[in-house]
């Protein structure tokens, strides 16, 4: 098929990641058809975290670049991006999860509350996931010269990065038009 | 392993037996970690008969006890011993050997997947010594009783500790699963096609691929249950009232964990069959000395399997209330799966039609796996009719058919494998005349104790029942054959430490093998030394030129051709 090791690992991992989020989104729209369903008001914090992920793949699509062009300072540069703006986002859904609790929206009081725990949690421990690759990554990356990059490594990082950035978008769609 | 990576090498005692990243150690971690766990699931099952067939002998054994026994019983087999042990075990050992490959692709991601799955073995164990002991929900844990208080382990850490043992194994699963994906599709030697891989890694591959899909589904299941069960959530619960008081829950649907439960639940037979039959299959073509009848046609009928497989679940479900037209699509579904199924016994039997069969102990296993997996899938043809299956549910047949499946056929399997890989494992032959001893107590015990239980279940003694006494449908001499297989099940369950002691002995003091004992065609067997050491292939990757059955090649003068022999090099 032409693709490397890396490549089919991450890829098989996704397509398993994909499944997962499509059990929880059908358990979702099965639930929600209950009377008892009361959509919860999504935070405006979201659009931010939406944003700092947007980030973050752009941090480590730069460092795709610079990969491709064997040029350690850009890799680095999009590493550290990439990594900040991640942390940020859980940082920020764990902000919002705050948010929604003080303002009475517990996670036990209403199956949409649930879900939206659910949904946001599972999607942010997937990305702190990546943060433990993106760690070893990265570790390997500062501790080298320019003689040693690993562009398959980052690259697939990358993928990864954005993977998690579609399957936010597509969840965070859910939630919104929901 | 890729063109060019580092093979790792231990650099101590640690890493060479403890952490090591050999796929052959890791394998065999795997296989003493799930038979240990195994005999626990097997003592389980032995108080379990002892209730059934002497009622109140044992004062000790309560309900309370006997549906923790079920309960446990039925998830240590199911999950960690099947499936740890043929993916686990079997997978990681012969994948890399039977491919050409030096070890997994990733072999610390593989080091990994086996201490993970410790870890939900321990967390699994602790579930026995905490206060309110393990769960007692039944082994498909369905809510809102496997939380609610009244079902052992559900007002304390019993049930957590199940579903948190399964998302651990789920995890370790995962990380095996992809690695065995990516070397099957990137590690193959060179000359090795897929239509030339061995049927055993064929069955592994789409074994692992309904595992990573179909795992999720459980995954999801056993986060809502904890969420239900420790926050109060209602994702499965629905609005109930207990001693006229109602409690925190409302709006959930326990019929949402079944269908999650079942999405897993199905695929997973199928995660222990795939592997049954890859054995069988490299066993049944070796020990007959014949090439696999239609070998195009088992791996298309495993495809249909895999894909099938998927769309069968609510045969499960058939009287759990929902919409007879679904329960009419599943019942199809499940008879167009038994096609495929059929068609390799077909084959199999096929093999061993004029071949030059030798009687060792694994051909016995083949013999018997035949017969006794004929029983378990004819009587699963009943269960998959909605109308038959109403009345069948949950009786005694579905306990018989699907230990005939499940238990019987595929242990018979697995044990069939266990004979014919040790030498290759250790050396040494395990010795032949226990051999047989433990082969003909294992196959005529277990037939005696499952096949009565067809009878029992069209009687309508019903499954998970503590005691059978006080119901006048159920005659007395239901008692007397519970006796009977209580005590088929004692001596079954004693013969099984024959096995154990053959492996100790042998493993020590047994017949030496040779580097090729049964005259095999698999690469497995191809290896410079024997035992195969670290790297397997010493410096040069075989190269492969044919496909893995070339048993009495005519021209050939002996009666296989190995895989990595060129056809100018055959005498």
């Amino acid at each position: 098929m032409g693709l490397t090791h890396g490549q089919v690992f991450v890829y098989t991992l996704m397509t398993v990641i994909s499944i997962l989020f499509l059990f929880v989104t059908n358990a979702y729209l099965f639930r929600m058809n209950f009377e008892d369903w009361r959509s919860v008001p999504i935070p405006s914090l979201l659009w931010v975290n939406t944003g700092s992920l947007v980030l973050a793949s752009a941090g480590m699509a730069w460092a795709i670049n610079g990969a491709k062009k064997s040029d350690l300072q850009t890799i680095k540069v999009g590493l550290a991006i990439g990594g900040l703006f991640a942390i940020v986002f859980v940082s920020g859904q764990t902000w919002a999860w705050q948010q929604l609790t003080t303002s009475g929206f517990f996670i036990a009081a209403n199956p949409a509350n649930t879900f939206f725990y659910l949904i946001t949690a599972l999607h942010a421990l997937h990305v702190l996931g990546g943060m433990a690759a993106w760690f070893y990554v990265t570790l390997k990356t500062f501790k080298q010269d320019a003689s040693i990059l690993q562009p398959e490594s980052i690259g697939l990082l990358g993928t990864y990065w954005h993977y998690m950035l579609l399957v936010w978008v597509m969840l965070f769609g859910l939630l919104l038009l929901t | 392993m890729y063109e060019g990576q580092a093979l790792y090498h231990p650099k101590g005692w640690w890493t060479r037996y403890v952490f090591s990243q050999d796929h052959k150690v890791i394998a065999l971690q795997y296989t003493c970690v799930a038979l240990a766990i195994g005999l626990t699931g097997m003592f389980l099952s032995l108080i379990m008969r002892m209730q059934l067939g002497f009622p109140g002998l044992f004062e000790s054994i309560d309900a309370g006890n006997y549906y923790q026994d079920v309960t446990m019983h039925g998830m240590i087999m199911v999950i960690y011993l099947l499936t740890a042990l043929f993916l686990g075990g079997f997978g990681n050992y012969l994948i890399p050997l039977m491919l050409g490959s030096r070890d997994m692709a990733f072999p610390f991601v593989n080091m990994l997947s086996f201490w993970v799955y410790f870890l939900s073995v321990i967390i699994l164990v602790c579930s026995f010594f905490v206060e309110s002991g393990p769960t007692g929900a039944g082994w498909t844990l369905y809510p809102p009783q496997s939380i609610l208080p009244g079902t052992p382990g559900a007002d304390g850490a019993g049930i957590l500790l199940m579903l948190g043992s399964l998302a651990v194994f789920i995890i370790a699963f995962t990380m095996g699963g992809l690695n065995y994906i990516t070397t099957v599709l990137q590690s193959r030697a060179k000359g090795m096609n897929m239509m030339r891989m061995p049927l055993i890694i064929w069955c592994l591959f789409l074994a692992t691929f309904l595992g990573l899909l179909a795992f999720p589904a459980l995954l999801v299941g056993a986060i809502m249950l904890i969420f239900d069960r420790v926050l109060e959530t209602s994702f499965f619960m629905p609005e109930i009232f207990k001693g006229g008081e109602v409690l925190n829950y409302g709006g959930g649907s326990p019929v949402l964990f079944q269908h999650l439960f079942w999405f897993f639940g199905h695929p997973e037979v199928y995660i222990i069959a795939l592997p049954a039959f890859g054995i069988i299959s490299e066993l049944i073509s070796c020990h007959a000395r014949k090439n696999i009848f239609g070998y195009n046609m088992m791996v298309w009928a495993l495809i249909a399997i895999a894909g099938i497989a998927f769309i069968v679940w609510a045969h499960h479900m058939y009287v759990a209330g929902m919409n007879p037209y679904l329960g009419f699509f599943f019942a199809t579904t499940t008879l167009i799966i038994a096609v495929p199924t059929a068609i390799k016994v077909y084959n199999w039997v096929i093999t061993l039609w004029n071949a030059n069969i030798k009687m060792t102990v694994p051909m016995l296993y083949c013999l018997a796996f035949l017969i006794t997996f004929l029983i378990g899938g004819l009587t699963g043809l009943f269960l998959g009719n909605v109308a038959v299956d109403v009345p069948l549910s949950d009786t005694y047949f579905v306990v018989g058919h699907f230990h005939m499946v499940m238990a019987v056929s595929p242990v018979l399997a697995l044990y069939g494998g266990l004979y014919h890989w040790f030498p290759s494992v250790t050396g040494r032959m395990l010795d032949d005349r226990l051999g047989k001893i433990h082969f003909w107590i294992t196959f005529v015990g277990t037939y005696l104790i499952y096949f009565p239980m067809h009878y029992i279940g069209f009687l309508g003694v019903p499954r998970r029942y503590y005691s059978n006494e006080q119901y006048d449908f159920i005659p007395q001499s239901v008692n007397d054959l519970n006796q009977f297989i209580t005590i088929c099940a004692l001596i079954v369950g004693a013969a099984q430490f024959i096995l154990l002691y053959n492996f100790v002995v042998s493993a020590v003091r047994g017949k030496e093998a040779g580097s090729n004992p049964w005259g095999a065609c698999t690469l497995e067997w191809q290896t410079l030394e024997s035992p195969p050491g670290h790297g397997n292939w010493g410096d040069k990757l075989p190269v492969v030129y044919r496909w893995p059955y070339d048993y009495g090649l005519p021209g050939a003068t002996d009666d296989f051709v190995p895989q990595n022999v060129p056809d100018e090099q055959i005498t």
